[in-house]
């Protein structure tokens, strides 16, 4: 089983990256590190190429043979009957994510070539961000949980070192550290998810596992701790992906220079959370509690975030808690049983997401900062025109205006969330008009009109140059066509859902996964009714708060300082973790201050009058007599010892 | 003379050989303490070698005839062993290459040689005469290195570390004695030979010998509530001293633990596991707790060493496959991780004379490889998936999670394990932060800190190639070790 051929651009996925950070770090550091950016671009092409053709491979597109993969590589730890292998897998939903993040991720990085440009930590930007590429690949072709966390851990270390990268500011170290933070507190889960794996299955590879499932499901029966395992992934993937409770680490993280937040959010970090899930997909859906779980958390955060993020002002934080909107959505369309849609959206969700981080990436280097508020700019539409289409674009994207790329996934899961009925029908509504208010009301206060409040006009923006568009516009043409993609995100998914063959004698043929790999046909409801009324409404809402009552949203902040402090604190949310975790650390400093070092250490310390002994003793003895004492001492024990034996 | 004789007796003769050579000036005792470094290094990589090509199957041995009161000079090597030696001899070349440029006299080489022979003593020994003779004689070393050569309050953590851990030594030696005395009773021969020692019934006494052998390991591990030796006697230690007293002389009582202790006592072992476990566990948590409160780096690093002991303990106890060898890897990976974070606080200490994590600041800037090498170092300690310190600390906690021994087995101990792995991000990031990343405050130091030299960044390389080595592929390492462990696998 063991060191069986892995298809030369599987392997490429690895050595490029590997062979490019390393060339970067030992030779283009120290030679030139200016150009440290070059041999990474090469490799994110390689990766690129390699994704699209074993996205094609899966398929079955071209002619390619070979479909789906699994295989191990490498016997990574064992002992007794415990053992750990590791391996790739290449199947549906991980060559669907795979061909996005690479291409976005690439894009992502030619853009960060020209931001970055001039930075007197280029080289450890690009080396540290190509890290964070290679993380995300390993996560999303890991055959096993895991090898699957040890590259979920690997893209925490890789996002902790870019979000602190300008370490000098104190609130880059700060975030650095809450999302850390907040990360171990998932990965508490995740660690104890995989003991329990480990126990209940014996191994942590997918395809056994859900082989395993298959056959405890048709013999009657789950594993006693398949909830237990269930809800810890579920806590893990709430970190990662950014979902109440633990969400908070996500807005902050925008501290990190632009192109990081851009990669961050649309390909590289948060999805993996979500795609935990869809692996996990057939163990949490096999307790019937816990797909209802997992919907509802989505859709409270889906709408909690997208409430904040319409009161916000700077224009990365109002992206970041889209984003949390955002993932809140994959994860009640998860929660819906709809893998394939989850999985879809995550696609059209990293292009409009990383066209709008980049958007505003250009509008604070248009007044050279690394981030706007909205009361620094303000009716830049013809200033800027590229970001501007770009922007809109993917607005309307986010929005699920049809055609754009939103409108097929968003509104579909929107759709099956109506169709499913009870509370999450009425939350369908509130989260289609949500996003498009507050990505609208972003959009007018950004590059239309002019209100007296914004000194945006005061400044002379432009358009700082083709690196900075081009590549951000390509994105912006993915976001509107990527709904077009629909057909063949559902056949990967199709193709890699039925299983792959397993080990295990027992299990023959295909499995049928619990979820849906089929991507819902939209219905006249979803296309004319619902979704397109309500991101209409949005969209109006938006126009006439910020165009036709243009002071409107600096005139609430200033007549109800209660309500923008109670949004500010996400409603208390993010005080209630600040006392908690300040009391964690005075607990600490209790333990290791008072604790052991006065109380206990000092106990031992004066009942034995050791200080004091200790230095009437060393007072008497110098160095050369000190040896003495000692050898005297041996010499003590030996002779008791000699005594006792006799 | 047999090949383990000449494992320990090779460092004692450099350390004799450095003392000859001082006569001849500082620099031919530095020269000859390498020299002998080196080969004692290339003695312990070639006593592996045949253990590596069979898996670690097999045991060279050393037997004599007793010499009196069945004392009889007894030694013996398998994988763990000759893991312990060789991270001895490897920890040692690093502290001796070094130390290089600090201006000592032949006693602070002879010092280092005599413990590293003392040490590997400890890990040959299977008579447990001999043993104890070794086990007090990495005292008298270690004593001097601190004693000597730390900073200023040195004189106190000396003869702290030394009452302590003599203290704890006093219940092993009388729990011997009761061992060797109460077996004569039964069969009415005297011996100390581990292996004829055991599987006998005890008696009444049997409880307290246990308890004995307990209180002398667990001093040394060290197990909380005995622990607070610890961070004085790091803390004061010369780095080198810390690097050997952390990498391995708190694995002397694991060792212990792992070679006479459990195996001696099978019943008790089960029996007492949940309660030893219990302590395991605060170990993990409280350790972790404590270095978060600290404010000196040297201190916090010390702390994180009772934390890292306390998963390797779960893991020993848990009498699963995967727990009991990976608590035998986690010995070895906590040697090279912390032995490398308190050769990097020396690097500051010497340079600026302060080790508080606010007399620092800014360094990633001015010192950019220390920078790296500690951040490496310091991930490998949280256990950052990839490096060495995950393989441990997850196969450990695994381990303990699945124990076959009753009362073991509740999802309790994995769960404080967890937690104290959480914490570990907790106090290890912050200080980084402090140290490297945040700007100088009123009255630091970092202006003094100069970037690592050659030299030091290839001491730096062996150690984190070697975390990522293990963190890679463990595969052959935990194959060279299970076989010696497999006793305590149930």
């Amino acid at each position: 089983m063991i060191g069986i051929a892995i298809p030369l651009p599987a392997q490429l996925l690895f050595w490029a990256p590997i062979a490019a950070i390393l060339f970067g770090f030992f030779v283009m550091r120290p030679l030139k590190p200016e150009w440290t950016h070059w041999p990474i671009l090469l490799s994110c092409a390689v990766v690129t190429v390699s994704s699209f053709w074993l996205a094609a491979r899966v398929l079955g597109l071209y002619g390619i043979p070979g479909g789906s993969f699994d295989k191990d590589v490498l016997h990574w730890a064992s002992a007794g009957k415990w053992s750990v292998d590791f391996g790739l897998r290449v199947d549906g939903p991980g060559a669907a994510v795979l061909a996005m993040v690479s291409l976005v991720g690439s894009l992502i990085h030619v853009y960060a070539a020209a931001y970055m440009k001039g930075d007197a930590g280029f080289s450890r930007f690009f080396l540290v961000f190509h890290l964070f590429f290679l993380a995300m690949i390993g996560l999303l072709t890991a055959n096993n949980y895991v090898q699957l966390y040890l590259f979920w851990e690997l893209v925490g270390v890789a996002s902790y070192l870019l979000i602190g990268f300008w370490f000098h500011k104190e609130s880059a170290r700060k975030a650095a550290l809450k999302a850390f933070m907040v990360n171990r507190v998932g990965d508490f889960g995740f660690m104890l998810a995989l003991f329990f794996i480990l126990n209940t299955f014996n191994i942590s590879h997918f395809n056994v596992i859900y082989a395993k499932l298959a056959l405890a499901q048709q013999q009657g029966g789950i594993p006693a701790l398949l909830p237990v395992i269930g809800a810890l992934l579920i806590w893990a993937a709430c970190a990662k992906s950014a979902q109440f409770p633990l969400y908070f680490w996500l807005p902050d993280a925008m501290e990190g220079p632009t192109p990081t937040s851009a990669l961050m959010h649309a390909a590289t970090m948060v999805t993996a959370g979500v795609f935990l899930l869809v692996r996990s997909w057939p163990l949490i859906s096999a307790v019937p509690a816990l797909p209802p779980v997992v919907a509802g958390i989505g859709a409270f955060t889906a709408i909690f975030a997208a409430v904040i993020a319409a009161t916000k002002k700077d224009l990365k934080r109002i992206l970041a808690y889209s984003t949390v909107s955002h993932l809140g959505i994959m994860m009640l369309a998860l929660g819906l049983g709809q893998v394939a849609l989850a999985v879809f959206h995550l696609v059209v969700h990293g292009f409009f997401k990383a066209v709008l981080f980049l958007c505003a990436g250009n509008v604070g280097h248009a007044i050279h900062q690394p981030t706007a508020n909205v009361d620094e700019v303000g009716g830049w539409r013809k200033a800027l025109p590229w970001t501007y289409i770009s922007f809109l674009i993917a607005a309307l994207a986010l929005a699920g205006v049809y055609p754009f790329g939103g409108f097929f996934s968003k509104d579909a899961i929107l759709d099956a969330a109506w169709e499913h009925g009870g509370l999450i029908k009425y939350a369908s509504l509130l989260i289609s008009l949500g996003s498009a208010f507050y990505i609208f009301r972003m959009l007018f206060l950004t590059f239309h009109g002019d209100r007296p409040e914004q000194k945006g006009l005061k400044a002379h923006p432009h358009e700082a140059g083709a690196a900075f568009v081009v590549p951000v516009f390509l994105l912006a043409l993915g976001a509107a066509l990527v709904g077009l993609a629909a057909p063949l995100v559902q056949e990967l998914v199709i193709a890699g859902w039925r299983g792959l063959p397993t080990s295990l004698a027992n299990v023959s043929g295909v499995l049928n996964l619990a979820g849906s790999p089929l991507i819902p046909a939209l219905t006249w409801k979803s296309q004319f009714g619902l979704s397109g009324a309500m991101a209409a409404l949005g969209v109006g809402l938006a126009y006439y708060l910020t165009m036709v009552d243009a002071g409107w949203d600096w005139r609430w902040r200033r007549s109800h300082p209660a309500l923008e402090a109670l949004f500010d604190s996400d409603f208390y949310w993010k005080t209630f973790v600040g006392w908690l975790s300040g009391r964690v650390v005075a607990f600490a400093r209790f333990c290791g201050r008072v604790l052991d070092k006065r109380w206990w250490d000092g106990a031992i310390e004066g009942s034995a009058h050791v200080s004091g002994s200790v230095s009437e003793i060393l007072a008497g003895y110098s160095a050369g007599r000190l040896n003495d004492y000692l050898w005297w001492m041996a010499a003590g024990a030996a002779l008791l010892l000699s005594g006792v034996l006799r | 003379m047999s090949e383990l004789t000449f494992l320990w007796v090779l460092p004692l003769a450099g350390a004799a050989a450095c003392l000859a050579a001082g006569a001849f000036g500082r620099r031919a005792a530095k020269v000859c303490a390498l020299v002998f470094a080196a080969a004692f290094f290339v003695a312990a990589l070639a006593a592996l070698m045949p253990f590596i090509a069979t898996h670690g199957v097999g045991l060279d041995a050393v037997g004599g005839a007793p010499l009196a009161f069945g004392v009889s000079y007894l030694l013996a090597a398998d994988g763990l062993s000759l893991a312990l030696i060789l991270l001895t001899a490897f920890l040692n070349l690093i502290c001796v290459i070094s130390a290089w440029e600090s201006d000592v006299s032949a006693a602070y080489w002879a010092n280092f040689l005599a413990l590293a022979s003392a040490l590997t003593g400890v890990f040959l020994a299977r008579d447990l005469f001999l043993f104890y003779v070794f086990w007090e004689a990495t005292l008298i070393p270690m004593f001097f290195i601190i004693g000597l050569w730390g900073s200023a309050n040195r004189r106190h953590a000396a003869v702290k570390f030394f009452l302590f851990t003599f203290a704890g030594s006093v219940f092993m030696l009388l729990a011997l004695i009761a061992l060797v005395v109460a077996k004569h009773g039964q069969t009415g021969v005297w011996t100390w030979d581990l292996a004829s020692l055991r599987g006998a019934p005890l008696g009444a006494a049997g409880p307290w010998i246990f308890l004995g052998l307990l209180l002398g390991f667990g001093v040394k591990i060290p197990v909380v509530p005995f622990h607070t030796w610890l961070p004085d006697a790091h803390t004061e230690a010369p780095a080198a001293g810390s690097v050997m007293l952390a990498g391995v002389m708190l694995k002397m009582g694991l060792y212990g633990l792992i070679r006479i202790a459990l195996p001696l006592f099978p019943v008790y072992a089960q029996t007492w596991a949940p309660a030893l476990a219990g302590l395991a566990a605060l170990n993990a948590v409280y350790g972790a707790l404590c270095a978060m409160a600290q404010t000196d780096l040297k201190r916090l690093v010390a702390y994180s060493s009772i934390a890292h002991l306390g998963f390797c303990l779960l893991g020993i106890l848990s009498g699963a496959a995967q727990g009991v060898v990976g608590g035998g890897l986690q010995m070895i990976n906590h040697g090279i991780t912390t032995g490398a974070l308190f050769l990097m606080v020396g690097f500051l200490y010497e340079r600026a004379h302060k080790r508080g994590l606010a007399d620092f600041g800014e360094l990633a800037n001015t010192a950019p490889w220390l920078s790296f090498f500690f951040g490496f170092s310091i991930f490998a300690s949280i256990g950052l998936p990839g490096l060495n310190g995950f393989v441990g600390e997850f196969m450990c906690l695994s381990g303990i999670s699945r124990s076959p021994i009753p009362m073991l087995d509740v999802p309790f101990f994995a769960v404080a394990g967890v937690v104290g792995v959480t914490l570990a991000a907790a106090y290890a990031l912050p200080a980084y932060q402090a140290v490297f990343w945040a700007p100088k405050r009123e009255g630091s130091v970092s202006g003094l800190v100069f970037d690592l030299n050659f030299r030091e960044k290839a001491v730096l390389w062996a150690l984190c190639g070697l975390m990522l080595w293990i963190g890679l592929a463990p595969a052959g390492w935990l194959a060279l070790l299970e076989p010696s462990l497999r006793g305590l696998i149930q």
